[in-house]
């Protein structure tokens, strides 16, 4: 009964205070979806594997089911499933690896974690993911592969992708880390190429409650070797196998194993999945509806229409915008929340200052960083906080 | 088929804490910050283990394995740099090395104790070693006090493996504070294990924490976001782990005792079998923990399946020693062996330790480990 009157409140608090909106929560989802969270706890403990176990198994099989992807390996993070990808896809040390140099610094630190070389190039400035025409000049004799990444509300141009790829024998990886849910011409994110990978943090499109991520792929030598090295480069059985510990160690692995009780919510949450992103439809609608010739707003989101069939997922609704760091300001001093994707783009990274990359060298890229901001935008959200939110922009520009 | 009934690995671990599961997924789910990482609660954690150990800093980290990795490259140990490890062990000792990109270098063990030897240690030190990295192995701490003398003699730097001897003390100096850092492991079979995988450094080096907590989250300061002064890890701590451990972290004590109380039992019951080939652990709790309760046996395999006869699950770590493994056979030199290392492959036998056991179900696995027949193989 308890429990009960805590749900009721998270749900009546959050729809409640339309006058704060923080960038992100999931709490009334959280408290709509606790049965079946519970449920899936008792399961675990009925199981008594806490990782690597009995609903990270459940989780890997509705995955594949709801993606299409005959392999699906269930890690400890987004990151992590990059790194276990670009190495299961043969990635060799020093072969170089063509990054957008535009996107989360997982993409390009994947690659130094696998031991090869990030080449970034020039992003398309509506898609924010690679422009397939800035390619060429990034090839040298070691680049080996092209890792396309799929932001915020849709995918790269993959056609373009796919043909720049066979022209310099280039092995396709996606970071599809912000994509479930969207498709090319039918076909899943991240399984164009030898694979993909979904990240499950928190506030992504199918969030867990902390770290979670999964490498998707249908080509069955990458997901064995991906499932090897999330448990220590050992082969055979060892998912929901406790004595699989002591399995030969055949590849130098790493300990990426997935937590059953973020599978337990992973489930639970996958089951209102294409409700939540119908929601998120609506609600970037409702954005794009109040914010269209907003003076100040440089760009809204725009889907790019292709040849082929594409859906777009709004896990991101992201604006371009002039005095983009005085808004976030004016927004924080009002009770909004937002988040900075990104403001510094990859090539200008300390991290990767020993890449040499001058300012000016990627152009789209700097410009999204120098102007792009991300509203809140979840499936709890209300229309009366959007309005909330779009008010107080046309109010600073005003 | 069904399993053992006094199983290896307790399918009843948490049997007794599911109010405070279900209650720790929902609270942080539900809270107001919606902050499930690297949050308040992770930071309470930290601390309090700081306060236990008289650690200067503590960081948790995503896994015991992650936390190694996060002290190489903390330690800028790199390609080109040879780190020594035990022959005998889990994989990440020499994963941990290879996917820094550094090599990893086999010291063979104490055929009794499985702990690496200091003479193979200090045999395997050259001028590209940056690391010496024993490991605390089943029941017993490595020889902490001379690998420390080796690390300062050799003007290398001493990682700790501590990652089952959380709770062990040697001399007075607990686990993981012998080397410049060193690991907890908190995956469920560990003696502080959790509901997920998580691990933490621990170390008395500000330079190495404020490292690792850079690597830990992608090279942010934890001040600017998205800003990333290093190439680091996604290695983060769950806030539900956080608040779980929080909680668990009371009855360490005691369950440890009682681990330790079940090693000593089974040590005396098994003391008159060194001669029908069976061979118990040293007694004693200094410099001990009694992760895994380990047995070296002539006839193993004999003795595996009586005991399975008999409803007790053991389990053998590790069947091949590291250099022999696959994925570290290109780092075996062809003109070092490691016969301790082989030895205790073949010999090594697990029984079951876990806390919850009753006396008399101790009892039962003492009586049957006595029932085998023994003599030579």
């Amino acid at each position: 009964m308890e429990h009960a009157a805590t749900l009721a409140g998270a749900r009546a608090g959050s729809a409640a205070s339309a006058a704060t909106v923080p960038f992100f929560t999931q709490a009334a989802g959280f408290a709509a979806a606790w049965p079946r969270i519970e449920a899936n706890l008792n399961a675990v403990i009925e199981g008594g594997k806490y990782s690597h176990g009995p609903l990270v198994a459940e989780f890997e099989a509705t995955l594949a089911e709801y993606t299409g992807a005959a392999h699906v390996v269930g890690v400890n993070s987004g990151t992590d499933a990059l790194v276990l990808l670009l190495r299961a896809a043969g990635l060799r040390p020093g072969e170089e690896v063509v990054v957008p140099a535009f996107s989360f610094v997982a993409t390009a630190s994947s690659v130094a974690l696998a031991h090869g070389r990030p080449v970034f190039v020039d992003i398309d400035p509506v898609t924010y993911a690679i422009d397939p025409a800035a390619v060429p000049e990034a090839i040298t004799e070691r680049t080996r592969m092209i890792m396309p990444v799929h932001l915020f509300c849709q995918l790269a141009d993959l056609s373009g992708i796919a043909e720049v790829a066979q022209r310099y024998a280039l092995t396709v990886v996606e970071d599809s880390a912000e994509a479930i849910g969207m498709h090319w011409d039918g076909t899943h994110a991240g399984l164009q190429g030898a694979g993909g990978v979904l990240s499950f943090f928190p506030t992504k499109t199918l969030g867990a409650i902390g770290d979670a991520g999964a490498v998707i792929t249908n080509d069955p030598k990458v997901g064995e070797i991906a499932a090897a090295l999330r448990h220590h480069g050992r082969f055979g059985r060892t998912l929901d196998h406790f004595p699989g510990i002591s399995n030969e160690t055949v590849l130098p692995g790493f300990n990426s194993k997935m937590d059953d009780f973020q599978a337990a919510v992973l489930l639970a949450k996958l089951a209102t999945l294409d409700a939540d992103i119908a929601r998120r439809a609506v609600l970037a609608a409702a954005y794009t509806e109040r914010l269209t010739d907003c003076p100040g707003v440089r760009r809204l989101p725009t889907v790019v229409k292709r040849e082929v069939e594409t859906d777009a997922v709004f896990y991101v609704y992201l604006i371009e915008v002039e005095r983009r760091d005085e808004l976030v300001a004016h927004l924080a001093a009002n009770g909004v929340g937002t988040e900075t994707y990104y403001p510094v783009p990859l090539h200008r990274q300390p991290c990767f200052a020993e890449l040499g990359h001058r300012v000016g060298e990627f152009p789209n890229a700097e410009a999204a960083c120098a102007h792009a901001v991300a509203l809140p935008l979840y499936p709890d959200l209300t229309e009366g906080q959007v309005d909330r939110v779009c008010e107080l922009i046309k109010g600073f520009y005003r | 088929m069904s399993g053992p009934s006094l199983p290896f690995f307790p399918p009843d671990l948490f049997d007794d804490e599911r109010e405070l599961l279900l209650d720790t997924v929902r609270r942080v789910g539900l809270a107001e910050e919606q902050k499930f990482i690297l949050g308040e609660r992770t930071a309470r954690f930290e601390a309090a283990l700081r306060e236990r150990l008289g650690a200067a800093d503590v960081v948790a980290c995503g896994s015991g394995t992650s936390a190694l990795m996060l002290i190489l490259r903390a330690m800028e140990i790199g390609p080109g740099d040879e780190v020594v490890v035990p022959a005998f062990g889990c994989a990440p000792l020499a994963a941990s090395v290879v996917n820094v990109g550094a090599t990893p270098v086999f010291a063979d063990v104490h055929p009794w104790t499985m702990v690496v030897e200091p003479y193979e240690v200090e045999e395997s030190i050259t001028s590209r070693t940056a690391a010496i990295m024993p490991a605390h192995m089943f029941s017993v701490m490595a020889d902490m006090p001379t690998m420390r003398a080796l690390a300062d003699r050799h003007e290398v730097r001493l990682i700790e493996d501590s990652a089952v001897a959380q709770g062990a003390v040697l001399d007075g100096i607990p686990a993981g504070r012998w080397g410049e850092a060193g690991v907890f492991s908190f995956v469920q079979v560990k003696t502080f294990g959790s509901i997920g995988e998580g691990g933490a450094v621990v170390t008395d080096d500000a330079e190495i924490a404020e490292r690792v907590r850079m690597l830990r989250n992608h090279g942010q300061d934890g001040k600017q976001r998205f800003v990333h002064h290093v190439i680091g890890f996604n290695s983060r701590f769950d806030e539900v782990m956080a608040e779980f451990q929080s909680h668990r972290l009371t009855g360490l004590a005691t369950r440890l005792e009682r681990r330790a109380q079940i090693a000593d039992y089974y040590t005396e019951r098994f003391q008159p079998l060194v001669e029908r080939g069976i061979q118990p652990p040293p007694p004693g709790r200094d410099g001990r923990c009694f992760y895994v309760y380990s047995l070296l046996a002539d006839r193993r395999d004999e003795l595996k399946r009586h005991l399975a006869e008999r409803g007790v699950g053991t389990h053998v770590y590790y069947p091949t020693p590291l250099p022999a493994q696959p994925a570290f056979a290109e780092y075996a030199a062809s003109d070092r062996f490691w016969p301790h290392a082989e030895l205790a492959c073949a010999r090594i036998l697990a029984l079951p330790i876990y806390p919850h056991l009753t006396d008399a179900q101790v009892e039962t696995i003492a009586d049957a480990v006595c029932a085998f027949p023994g003599g030579p193989r």
